[in-house]
């Protein structure tokens, strides 16, 4: 146990240091290859090679997001108090993992599309999306280098109540930012596309609910307890989901009643995304509250 | 009538409280992660019995009591919040 806290220690920094370096590296070789691409100027081979360095580099940073999120992840079980901004940070976290594979599609694009000399607008999506995986790059690194993840710890937890209430606080951030960008589809219904803002956005902002839910259910499995949740738990699970029940079958019937005369358009499409994100929103806030309010007296 | 008939319905809530903190600290002053421990639940649940927010079941009743070796009556009682009025 103490034999993986040092090694993880280590090896994040290192890659933590590392990560930045190489995010330094390619913001610098992308804008000096981004003028030559856009208007088909010819690439040295050097630079075809420094390419590959940058797909390299993009599988550091990768691994240096998932060594984060499990140091993060181990830290808030044993954590005394869970704190909303490190499930904060787990959850953008885990966008950031995600948003690598995103960099490797969309700088193969724009190679693909600079060799059969076409338009390379993928650019505008590359520095907004590294820019914001370089902040999140440089708070976990700074997390690892000021120790910040080794803060009093709760011996041993026969039942688990952390990573019961973890998984909340994701739902909480997750339910609400896919509320959020799903809306948008109603605000600017000429700019939405289905499948990249709905699909797509969908699929990533619920991504690290569902990492969460496997770890708590794998931590489940492992307790070897026929019950899933503790007598509390329990009380408080019902209780959320019969709130979630009223309120969001109140809420899709607004919803229904509200377009009823264009049932085909937008609501067509979104209505389901809305529904499985107002349901995470309101069952995960149900727990918390209930979790939370016998801490009140 | 109606006074009579409503001395008789608050004589009806009757709560459940508990000496488990009293016990917790008598036993080396263990935290409520220790006794949750011990009992197999969270520690909130603890928190939540003590503070009269949660009525535990009969089984996790006889599991603390059994720790503590007494009976669950020793721990757990009835007031009668209608006679407290």
């Amino acid at each position: 146990m103490i034999k993986t806290h040092k090694l993880l220690k280590y090896l994040s920094l290192v890659l933590g240091v590392s990560s930045i370096l190489i995010f330094i590296f390619e913001f610098v070789f992308l804008e000096s290859i981004r003028p030559k691409m856009i208007i088909f100027d010819e690439i040295t081979s050097q630079e075809d090679s420094q390419l590959t360095w940058v797909g390299m580099g993009l599988l550091v940073i990768l691994s240096f997001y998932f060594v984060s999120l499990w140091r993060i992840v181990r830290y808030l079980r044993y954590a005394e108090e869970i704190t909303f901004s490190y499930v904060l940070l787990l959850v953008v976290g885990v966008v950031s993992f995600l948003f690598v594979f995103a960099d490797v599609a969309l700088l193969q694009d724009i190679v693909k599309q600079y060799k059969a000399g076409l338009a390379q607008p993928e650019w505008s999506l590359v520095y907004p999306i590294m820019g914001f995986q370089a902040i999140v790059a440089l708070i976990f690194a700074w997390l690892h280098i000021t120790g910040s993840l080794s803060g009093k710890q709760v011996n041993t937890v026969a039942k688990d109540s952390n990573v019961f209430m973890i998984v909340q606080y994701v739902g909480i951030i997750c339910g609400a930012a896919g509320l959020a960008s799903n809306m948008l589809g109603f605000l600017c219904p000429r700019s939405w596309n289905p499948l990249i803002h709905s699909v797509i956005g969908s699929l990533i902002l619920i991504f690290p609910y569902g990492l969460a839910i496997a770890y708590w259910f794998i931590i489940k499995v492992n307790e070897k307890d026929q019950h899933l949740y503790d007598e509390k738990q329990m009380l408080d699970v019902g209780r959320s989901s019969f709130l979630t029940m009223i309120v969001s079958s109140v809420l899709m019937l607004i919803l229904y009643s509200a377009n009823f005369q264009n049932l085909e358009g937008i609501t067509s499409v979104l209505w389901l995304p809305l529904f499985m994100f107002t349901e995470i929103l309101l069952f995960s806030l149900g727990n918390i509250y209930y979790s939370n309010k016998s801490l009140a007296q | 009538m109606y006074i009579i008939l409503h001395i008789q319905l608050l004589r009806l809530i009757l709560k459940l409280e508990n000496n488990l903190r009293q016990f917790r600290f008598e036993h080396n002053e263990m935290t409520q992660q220790d006794l949750a421990n011990a009992v197999g639940v969270s520690r909130l649940t603890i928190h939540s019995i003590e503070t009269g927010k949660f009525n535990p079941s009969t089984l996790l009743s006889l599991k603390i009591a059994n720790y503590f070796g007494v009976s669950v009556e020793d721990i757990f009682f009835l007031v009668d919040k209608g006679t407290e009025q």
